[in-house]
This record gives structure tokens, sequence and C-alpha cells, in this order.
């Protein structure tokens, strides 16, 4: 058999699975009624609690990355000082794992601050993104600090050679080719940070897994147990699988 | 011993950090024991990480639809979902109805220690074996020929030619996937094993330390990963063969 | 019925195809004990793939194949094909060795694993090889450390530990330099002289018309002709095999020096 035969039918495979997946719990939903009728009872339940890691995923990543490409940035500054401090924060949060960083969030930081005399709660899963944003940070930095340093120099002579000014140059030549290196690793960064939002269940924010054992014990019937638990997986696995594709797609048109 | 221990902490005291918890033998001990969890746990699953990652990256190249289709479909539902939700389901589902089906949980020989060493175990296997999959397939396809032609059969090519050249393609990825198994150690607290998160937690909740005991864990894992890195660079240079991948 | 009467290789109708498309359209060919038969024609002509099947790396749609008096085409098992490729020796046109041995480790590794010979006798024996290509001085060397023509070596080198009753060559000399193409045909020369049955996918014409008992045309999927050199190459009655052959002689006949 030739390996140029297979990928395509492999990459059915996942789909096959899901598809399977969703047959066997529809068919099991369909033999026992009462079990469908308290899933739908709950699904908004646990659909608010997918929002909110959604959220965090998405507020966590924003942070990161502004945080981070100015850290990458400092990492390769001439001043010996600012590398130091760069490369030393993201050594260090780059080998964090990330639930030290969301109990050193929810436990360092204040339930409430007070601000102009107001004060204003500081809730869980603020100090929860805060908590992912942080390795978000550190590993956008080695993104960005890879991007930058893998544009050869002979690009920057091609560029002055062409008549761009310095920021022109960066502008249309650099950093347009920085992008698309970063953007791959950046992707499955992402992917992790939104994988890593599951964490902040052990922390009481009110996200899908936390929604999850809420609606277990609350109901305490084993098959919904069951059930619930396959629910959190297919949410995950129905958002993260497409950007894992998508990501596998650009890396092959951005190695060109 | 002590002296070494009371003196640190009047040093550390002296900076406004408090360390207090050493002084008492039962903190310091639950302490410790989270430390060596969390190095035992570190020591049994980087080597079955990399033994499953062996095996479904043979069966993810085996070229037969029956093999590697399963294969695939795990790599893809684990690298997907997060780790702390297949713990949490494992130990929630699997093991209830593994109880259930030898009559009570008496009978169950599985705790969360053995669940929580095979998720992350199983889980880290998956991305070596999509490295060790890009290694494998990078081969020269006339070299594997070359390896058949002289009589060799298929599972001899593999472990002969196709993974000793995989590995070292694979092996940054693979140095990588073990920081992240460093790190996903962890989640161990979910399930109450004694880790050394769990254990620092239940320090602070305490004492009200946090920032000295997040200090520590801090350098703890930075240390850790250190000397993954280190090994892994010792191993690189190991297997490295002049003229190849250079 | 005298031994050399019963060819040692004999293709009968030989069909293939890759899905829809069919590579080799009806391949009758022989090879005697001790024979030199050179293949050649345009690319894509089905040469190569000739030889993976009498080593069973592909399996015919249709025909039959023999190897010594082993039926090829109707084995079944891949440990009975594995059987019949240890007394066949085949060398490619690069990529050959493992890069991840010395020459040494390369040369024994097959004997040692697949045909148990104990490591002292396998290593003499290498080192015999090794001597044989004029490669005695490189038994700790790595491929990576090698020139082209001196990889080619080594793997014909290879391909001898096995003691094969046959040698196929896949156009060997195609991915090397000029320089060290004549390094790698001497070996391949000599080979030839001590009486190897020898089947061999090339595009040195000199060096096939030099060697070959016999020379063999194809073209998509097909044998065209077939003769001894002196005819294909200089009184083929067929204006394509003629034209083709021209072809390939301007190409040989300018070398980097001569001048244009």
């Amino acid at each position: 058999m030739t390996a140029s035969a297979l990928p395509s039918r492999l990459s059915a495979a996942p789909l096959l699975l899901a598809v399977t997946a969703c047959g066997a719990v529809a068919l099991w939903l369909a033999l026992d009624p009462s079990l469908g009728r308290l899933l739908l009872e709950w699904l908004p339940y646990l659909a608010r609690g997918f929002a909110m890691n959604i959220l965090i995923s998405v507020l966590a990543m924003a942070l990161g990355t502004l945080a981070g490409i100015v850290l990458g940035a400092m990492e390769l500054a001439p001043v010996r000082l600012v590398r130091a401090a760069a490369i030393a924060y993201v050594q260090v949060f780059r080998n964090a794992p990330h639930l030290v960083l969301i109990f050193a969030t929810t436990y360092i930081f204040p339930f409430e601050i007070v601000a102009f005399g107001h004060y204003v709660p500081f809730p869980d899963w603020v100090k929860a993104v805060i908590g992912l944003a942080i390795p978000a940070s550190a590993h956008t930095a080695e993104i960005t600090r890879g991007a930058l340093q893998s544009i050869p120099t002979p690009q920057w002579d091609a560029a002055k050679g062409l008549g761009f000014s310095r920021i022109e140059a960066l502008r249309f030549i650099i950093l347009p080719q920085c992008l698309r290196r970063a953007l791959p690793p950046w992707m499955n960064l992402y992917a992790s940070i939104c994988m890593g939002t599951a964490l902040a269940s052990l922390v009481g924010v009110h996200e899908l897994l936390h929604a999850a054992t809420d609606a277990s014990t609350a109901v305490s019937r084993t098959d919904f147990t069951v059930l619930t638990y396959v629910t959190v997986l297919f949410a995950f696995f129905l958002f993260c699988y497409p950007v894992s594709r998508l990501t596998q797609r650009l890396e092959r048109r951005l190695a060109r | 011993m002590q002296d070494a221990i009371r003196g640190f902490i009047a040093l550390a005291g002296q900076v406004g950090l408090n360390f207090d918890f050493l002084a008492s033998p039962f903190e310091l001990r639950m302490w410790l024991d989270g430390m060596g969890t969390t190095l035992v746990l570190v020591a049994l699953t980087l080597p079955l990480s990399l033994a499953g990652g062996v095996v479904l990256a043979a069966a993810l190249t085996s070229g037969r639809p029956w093999l590697a289709g399963p294969a695939r479909a795990y790599v893809e539902l684990t690298r997907n979902t997060p780790t702390l939700v297949q713990l949490m389901f494992t130990v929630l589902v699997v093991n209830m109805l593994i109880s259930q089906a030898l009559g009570g949980a008496q009978n169950n020989p599985f705790g969360a220690y053995f669940w929580l060493v095979a998720v992350v175990s199983l889980h880290v296997a998956a991305f070596h074996a999509e490295a060790l999959r890009g290694g494998i397939e990078a081969v020269p396809a006339a070299t594997v020929e070359a390896a058949r032609g002289l009589g060799f059969s298929r599972l001899e090519v593999l472990r002969v030619v196709e993974l000793p050249l995989a590995l070292r393609t694979a092996l940054p990825a693979i140095v990588n996937n073990l920081v992240n198994l460093v790190k996903l150690t962890t989640i161990g607290y979910a399930v109450a094993v004694n880790e050394i998160t769990y254990a620092s937690l239940m320090i602070w909740t305490q004492r009200d330390n946090v920032v000295e005991l997040m200090i520590v864990l801090l350098l703890f894992f930075s240390l850790i990963n250190l000397a993954v890195a280190r090994i892994g660079a010792f191993v690189e240079r190991r297997l490295a063969v002049p003229g190849f991948g250079q | 019925m005298t031994a050399s009467s019963t060819p040692l290789v004999a293709l009968e109708d030989v069909h293939l195809s890759f899905g829809a498309n069919e590579v080799l359209k009806g391949i009758d060919l022989t090879v005697a004990r001790g024979e030199a038969v050179s293949i050649i024609g345009p690319s894509g002509s089905g040469k190569s793939t000739i030889l993976r099947c009498i080593n069973a790396l592909l399996a015919p749609s249709r025909g039959r194949i023999t190897v010594n008096g082993v039926r090829v085409d109707a084995l079944r098992s891949e440990a009975e094909r594995i059987a019949l490729r240890k007394r066949i020796g085949i060398v490619f046109q690069q990529y050959n060795l493992f890069p991840h041995l010395t020459v040494l480790d390369n040369i024994t590794i097959a004997p040692i694993r697949i045909l148990k010979e104990n490591r002292a006798a396998a290593e003499s024996h290498a080192r015999a090889l090794l001597e044989r290509v004029r490669l005695a001085d490189k038994v700790a060397a790595y491929p990576g450390q090698l020139s082209g023509g001196q990889q080619q070596r080594v793997a014909i080198a290879r391909a001898l530990a096995m003691r094969p009753d046959l040698v196929l060559f896949d156009e060997v000399t195609s991915a090397l330099d000029p320089e060290t193409v004549g390094e790698v045909l001497a070996v391949i020369r000599g080979l030839v002289r001590e009486g190897m049955t020898s089947l061999l996918v090339t595009h040195e014409m000199r060096f096939a018309e030099e060697i070959s008992d016999k020379v063999v045309f194809t073209e998509n999927g097909r044998i065209v002709e077939e003769g001894p050199p002196a005819q294909i190459f200089h009184r083929s009655g067929n204006p394509r095999i003629r034209q083709f052959v021209r072809g390939l002689g301007a190409r040989e006949a300018v070398q980097p020096g001569e001048g244009i």
C-alpha cells in the first residue's frame, strides 16, 4: 500500500469517530428518553459554562499576545539589563505549570480591590484570565523572538537596497514574514490555553467542567454523569479540532 | 539539620518571607512527600509516554487502516481535549464502571494514582507519536526500500532504520513534550494525589504564605525542566551522526 | 537439459497497474545465469518497476515471474517474499545507505540479523568486500561523510554481503557527478566479469554496450526490442530506438572540459 493513498482516508477517521459517537449517543438517548430530557434541561447551563471557557481563553490570549510581543522584542534588545529581565521572565513562566500560575493569581490577588475609594470585586474568572495570560505571554515572547531571528539579514539589506526606510522595511518586508512564521505556533498556543481553561474549574470558576460536576452531582445518576462528561469532551473536541486542522493546513501552506 | 532549617527561616524572615512551616515536622514531611511524589510521577510517566509514543507511531505509519485509523482517532481525541477533563472522565466514569463490573469499589485495584499515571503518559504519548510520525515519514523511501530489499521485515525496518532516524529528527519536539509532561503532573491535584502543588496548597491555606511557596514551586519546576532540557541536549549530542541532519 | 538453459529470471506477460495507471503492459524477459542484461528506455517506461517486481517489492496484476525456480507472483506471505529478497541484491539510485550506521555496520547489519552470521565472520567478509570496492579505509566512516560515488560502492558491497544469486541495479549512477560515475562502473564491470548475474537499468550507454550480453529497450510499459548490444545500439531497425540512442550518445559526448 503506498503512503499516498492513505492521508485522505485517515483524516476522515476522527470525523468518522465523531459521527459514530454521535450516533451511539443518539441511540442511547432514544432508548432512555428521560436521559435525553435531562441533558436538554442542563444543556443551557453547560453551554454558559463553555462560553466562560471561550471568554477566558480569548482574553488570556489577547493579553498574553500583547505582553508577549513586547517581551519578545525585549529579549532582543541591545540593553543587557532589559534582555536579562525578559529572558528570566520567559524562562521561569514557560516552565511553570498552568495550574500553579492559576493558583498564584487566585490566592495572591485579593478578592476585591480598592479603586478611587470604591470596592471593586475581583472575580475569580478574571484571576484565571491573568493566570493563563502569563504563560501565554512567555510562549508568545519566544514565538516572537524566534520569528524575528529567523528573518535572515540579507532581507534587511535587500529591502534597504530597494529604497525602503527602516520603518517601511519593517512594515512591508519583515513583519509580514514574521507573522507567517509565527502564526502556526501561535495557534497551537491558543489551543493549549483553551484547554488550560478547564483548570479554572479547580479554583471555583463557573466554566464547563465545573458546570458538569454541578450537573452530575445534582442529578446523581450514573448514566447521566457519563453522558455529561462525554458532552464536555465533545464540546472541547468540536471547538479545538477544527482549530487544529486549520493550523495544520496553514502550516503546510506557509512552509513554502 | 534542624539548625540549618531554623537558620534559613530566620534569614527568610529578614527578607519578609514566611517559611515557618519548615519547622513543623508534619508539614515539612508532607511537603517533601509532595516533592517526592512529583519526582516519582515524572520518573514513571516519562518512559511510559515514550514507549506509548513509539507504539502509536508504529501504528500510525503501519500502512494498515485497521491499525492506523484507531491510532489517528485516539491521537486527535487526546490532543484536542483538556487532559484534566480526560482524567476526570477516566476517574469518574471509567473507574466507576470498572468498580461496578467487579462488584464494588473494594474489588477495584486501580486508584487515582494509577489513572493519573495512565492518562498523563497516554496523553503525552500522542504528542510523541505525532513527532515520531513526522520523523518516520521524512526517511527517504529509497532507504526504506533498500532495507526491505536486503530482506528485513516491515517491523525490522521500523526498528533498525526508521525509528533511529525518526528519533534524531524528532528529538527537539520530544524534549518539548517531556517539559509539558512535567508540568502536566500537577493535574494530580484534581484527584487528590499528594504531589507538590497539592502539598503546597495544604500548607498555604493554613499558613497564608502563598508567595513563598509559589517562589519555591516556580524554582522547583524550572530546575526539573532545565534538567530535562539538558538531558535532551546530551542525548542529541550522543546520537548525532556526521553528515546527517546538519 | 543443461542447467544453463533454464533462465535464472523469467518474466512472462507481466502486467502492473498503479490504480488506473497501467505501467507494465505485458513484459516478457529472461535473464540466464551469469548473464548481464541492461534495460534502457525513456523515463516512465516502467524500467524500475520491472526490477521491483523481480524481488517482490511490487506485485504484478497479471503474469508469471520466476526467479531460480520460485514463482514470485505466487508468493502469498511476507515471510516468503523476505526469503526471496535474501537471495537477490538490489542497489538504488540514491539514499541507499543507513545514515546512522558506520560503513561497516551498514554492510554487516543484514548478514548478522537476517542470515544470523556471527559478528566476526560478517565483519571479516565486509572488510574483504570493502577491499574489493576499494574503500577499505572508510570502514569507520558514516555515509554522510562519503561522496555519492563512495556511497554507491558501499551499497554494492552491502548487497554482495548477502551472497545473492542475482544483483539488480536501478540507475545507480544517474544521481552521481560525472567524475564519480567511473569508479562505480568499474566495480560493476568487475562484478559482471566474475560471472554475477546482473540486471541493470541504466542511461550509461557505452557502459551498457561494453558489459551486457543482452540489451532490452522499453517504452510505455512494453519491451520494444531486445538483442545483443551491437544490434540495439548500432543496427536497430526501430527509428525510435535509433533516436533515443543518438540522444543519449549526444549527452555522453558533451563531457565537462571538451568545450562546445
